[in-house]
């Protein structure tokens, strides 16, 4: 039976145990990959899996269940677990599934059959020639955490008793290396990886080689540096992590909570000038983009802070209902947990200045490569990760930086963000260009 | 200490003649080495929010993970259908790591006899969920009884009752239960001026359902409370070099990001920690003793026995300072000459095994935290703890401080905010100055990822002293 089909039976089977709503939503994926060491296979791995989860609503109660078992007694278990499990539940009058116009398709997103017939040889092929790229890039580059390649499909399908009903689609391929550059007794590893939804769209392996090489080797003989305030410049990885922190902070469900630094600033300035942070499941050759989101509610753009304005916070049908707001699309679901609010493409958007001129302008600071720790924390504002760098003295990039922290207050940082690059690319689902901070807290010796 | 028990009776995940094929099959292509790992998870979980019960859920996944290894070669593969024929093509597929033919004798396997380190009778998933419920609710009124201040309280519920089965061609068969259950509590405090502080705890491990009696969730709301309420109004830590004072417990975080996973095998067989080749050479203070345990009753990240059939072990990873082991799984142990320490660790069916640690701990000292902090002339408390990452090669690590203190004059002071601290983890061993007579271990909370697995661990510390370590802040 296709996904479609077993979601709607369970759906009925749920309105059979006495489900006033239900929705069912279940995935099947396959998943291969190749690691090597030494030009050799080190892993090979595939499977396939699937599984199904059910939301049901009687009551106003809510009850969750999921499993991997898709005959017609693992679905009847599903059913009867969950309503009985909605019972223990307390009432809430936020319960409810996504209805009427607010479902539907909006984006296709990507997808590519030729990922279907990648070969292990293929795999192989590629992560040989990242690791041997890697190797040859740098004479330091002798050892390899990890090299590898790999790819992944999945089908989706959501059926709901209120009107979701939809099937989405996506392949991705990918190829990562992590070597590790030695010199005088001190190791340093980095990593550089690619995943995209075409083939044709992913970065050459020998490139992903020759760049995580390079970024390994340039961080040999780091050193601490001493405590100061000084500007920090952040690479579009960790540029791509800082916004990501920030998606929590518009994430409606905390700011219904009161539990979000940015909750009570709608409408205000919290942004330096030219800061545009947006989410869009509709993106155009987007890693996340999507049709609807994991409750069936069409993808669309959202633009979160607008030239440095705060505009919208992201919810999803519950939250929405509470909130007196309305669903972003923004959904996150996976078929063994419950819907939550979650970005798609989240992305700052470019601005004008070069990566290079973004550095001349910095006379003394620190140029970000490599973070370590959480970082954000939402709720109190405070902000403080390990870094990993190179120093900047006039404007140049001079000696590698390592174990010192870089803190500073969420919202005094989005409004010292002094400077946006050019250079967005969508290595992930969440991507920025290089940023520059006016003026964080650098702590070393 | 041999068992006997009932549960080593009862009829197996899957029908041994099954599992004896399917590692023929894993075979027959020339691998040296095969492995059926069968795995039945049943999970409940509820969450509270608002004050009332948001949802309860539960789930029951069960799988078969196949690994067929030649020389340092690994072909794995895995499949969440159990029929037979669907099994025997997962088998094949691992089987392809190798490319020759052979014709594989037969498997004979025999029962790897397991002591018990978990106090669990009634297995987590026959408790009724309506219990589980009412601990959150006790929580949560507790919490907000302790302060008027504590305004959001997000608590949650998780248990699961695994049931494994691994299968080797050395002829090992091993079946555990490990059952696992996590209460925790979240709490606002919300102060003056848009002010937040947060506070976290909570606790379980592999225990009876009545281990929360003493346990109690009264004790964990007002934990979390107290922890949101103490640091209002707290300043900005200090930032740069300092003199740290660690509370016992899950500060033992420290040891499992600076030490713990420089010492796992697979990065000492790769010689990408900078741990490798330093066996018997000093790394920590002398006052400085790791132990890696598996054995611990009731720990969070006990296992009688590990996911590739090997018992649990207690190991002595530093003495006195003296680096004295790694912690070894089987293909790390079998491809360096080691013997396996019981460290080999899965998150489910769906992934291959890696050398893990389990409850990782600082062996006690002599002094009385009084003493420990009364010699600070100046420094920092630091009194609940967030999570922590490690860097294997450069040794770098952070560890995030949820609730710190000045200490001035040997005397505990004000709340500092927004701390963390950074290092690299010989270095901050070596200027361990200090350790406490009061020996503790988390309780309960810690889950550790390593290549995208997800694995409940323990950890401990008793109070501990480090000299010059880097604090995070941004305060002068």
């Amino acid at each position: 039976m296709n996904l479609l089909d077993t979601c709607e039976q369970l759906v009925k089977l749920a309105r059979k145990a006495g489900a006033a709503e239900a929705e069912a939503y279940a995935e099947r994926t396959r998943d291969a990959s190749v690691r090597v060491r030494d030009g050799e296979v080190e892993q090979l791995e595939q499977a396939s899996s699937k599984g199904i989860g059910l939301r049901v609503i009687t009551g106003q109660r809510l009850g969750f269940t999921y499993g991997t078992d898709l005959s017609k007694e693992g679905l009847q278990e599903l059913a009867r677990k969950a309503v009985a499990l909605a019972r223990a539940a307390a009432k809430d009058v936020a319960n409810g599934l996504p209805r009427g116009a607010q479902l539907g398709a909006a984006a296709v997103g990507e997808y590519d059959p030729a990922i279907e017939d990648i070969s292990p040889e293929w795999k192989l092929q590629a992560a040989r020639e990242a690791e041997k790229a890697a190797r040859a890039e740098d004479a330091r580059v002798r050892k390899f955490d990890s090299t590898g390649a790999g790819d992944f499909l999945s089908r989706s399908a959501i059926f709901s008793s209120h009107g979701a009903s939809g099937e989405s689609r996506v392949s991705y391929v990918y190829v990562y290396c992590s070597p590790v550059a030695e010199a005088d007794g001190q190791l340093q590893t980095a990593s550089w990886s690619d995943t995209r939804r075409t083939l044709a769209r992913l970065q050459r392996p020998e490139e992903v080689g020759r760049i995580a090489a390079r970024r390994a080797a340039r961080m040999l003989g780091a050193r601490k540096p001493k405590t100061q305030r000084v500007p920090v410049v952040f690479e579009p990885q960790l540029a791509a992590e800082f916004i990501g922190g920030i998606s929590s902070a518009v994430n409606g469900l905390l700011v219904h909570k009161k539990s979000s630094f940015l909750g009570a600033l709608l409408g205000k300035r919290v942004a330096a000038p030219g800061v545009t942070l947006v989410d869009d499941g509709t993106l155009e050759h987007g890693i996340a983009t999507r049709p609807f989101d994991g409750e069936g509610v069409a993808s669309r753009r959202t633009a979160v802070i607008e030239d440095g304005v705060l505009r919208q916070f992201l919810y999803d049908a519950t939250t929405a209902r509470k909130a007196k707001a309305k669903s972003t699309g923004s959904a996150s679901r996976a078929w063994a947990s419950l819907p939550s609010i979650g970005t798609s493409n989240f992305y700052l958007m470019p601005g004008k200045d070069k990566p290079d001129s973004i550095i001349r302008g910095v006379k003394n600071g620190l140029y970000v490569t490599a973070m370590l720790g959480r970082g954000a924390d939402v709720v109190t504002g405070d902000y403080s990760r390990g870094a990993n760098g190179i120093w900047i003295e006039n404007g140049e990039l001079t000696w590698p930086v390592q174990e010192v922290t870089v803190s500073g207050n969420l919202l005094e940082m989005l409004k010292g963000i002094d400077a946006v690059g050019d250079d967005l690319d969508f290595r992930s689902s969440t991507a920025a260009p290089t940023i520059r901070f006016a003026e964080l807290v650098v702590s070393g010796a | 200490m041999p068992r006997k028990s009932k549960e080593a009776r009862r009829s197996p995940l899957l029908p041994l003649p099954l599992v004896e094929r399917l590692l023929s099959a894993a075979l027959s292509r020339g691998a040296e080495f095969a492995e059926v790992y069968v795995e039945r998870n049943t999970s409940t979980a509820a969450m509270l929010d608002e004050g009332t019960i948001k949802s309860a859920q539960s789930g029951s996944v069960t799988g078969v993970g196949v690994r067929a290894i030649r020389g340092a070669q690994v072909g794995y593969a895995y499949s969440d259908d159990l029929d037979a024929p669907a099994l025997l093509r997962t088998a094949q597929t691992a089987a392809l790591i190798a490319d020759g033919n052979r014709e594989p004798g037969p498997v004979n396997m025999s029962r790897t006899p397991l002591p018990t380190y978990y106090q669990v009778r009634t297995p987590l998933a026959s408790v009724e969920v309506s219990r589980k419920i009412d601990l959150l609710q006790q929580a949560d009124t507790a919490a907000r009884a302790y302060d008027k201040r504590v305004k959001q309280v997000t608590g949650g519920y998780a248990d699961q009752t695994r049931e494994i089965l691994v299968a080797n061609t050395l002829g090992h068969l091993a079946e555990d239960r490990q059952d696992l259950c996590r209460l925790s509590i979240q709490c606002v405090a919300f102060g003056k001026n848009g002010e937040r502080r947060t506070g976290f705890y909570g606790g379980g491990g592999r225990v009876d359902f009545r281990f929360f009696e003493d346990f109690s969730p009264e004790h964990v709301g007002r934990e979390a409370a107290r922890q949101a309420v103490a640091t209002l109004g707290a300043v900005p830590a200090p930032a740069g070099p300092q003199t740290v004072v660690l509370a016992p417990g899950w500060s033992g975080i420290l040891l499992h990001e600076a030490v713990g996973h420089g010492l796992e095998a697979d990065f000492i067989r790769k010689g990408t920690s900078l741990f490798a080749g330093k066996l018997g050479e000093k790394v920590a203070s002398e006052l400085v003793t790791v132990i890696d345990d598996g054995t611990v009753a009731g720990g969070r990240g006990s296992i009688n026995v590990d996911d590739e059939g090997n018992p649990g072990e207690r190991k002595v990873l530093i003495e006195n300072g003296v680096l004295k082991g790694y912690l070894y799984d089987y293909l790390n142990a079998k491809l360096t000459g080691q013997r396996s320490t019981g460290s080999g660790r899965r998150q489910s069916f769906r992934h291959a095994p890696l050398p893990r640690m389990t409850n990782t701990y600082l062996a006690p000292g002599d002094q009385t935290p009084e003493e420990i902090i009364g010699k600070v002339d100046r420094g920092l408390y630091c009194r609940q703890f967030g999570g922590g990452q490690v860097d294997i090669s450069n040794g770098n690590f952070v560890f995030e401080i949820s609730e710190a203190y000045l200490i001035e004059q040997g005397e505990i002071t004000k709340p500092v905010k927004g701390a963390m601290l950074i290092g690299v983890g010989p270095e901050a061993l070596k200027n361990v100055s200090a350790v406490g007579s009061d020996a503790s271990h988390d309780p309960g909370l810690g889950t550790c990822g390593k290549d995208g697995q997800a694995v409940p661990v323990g950890v401990g510390l008793p109070t501990v002293r480090i000299d010059n370590v880097t604090v995070g802040g941004t305060g002068g």
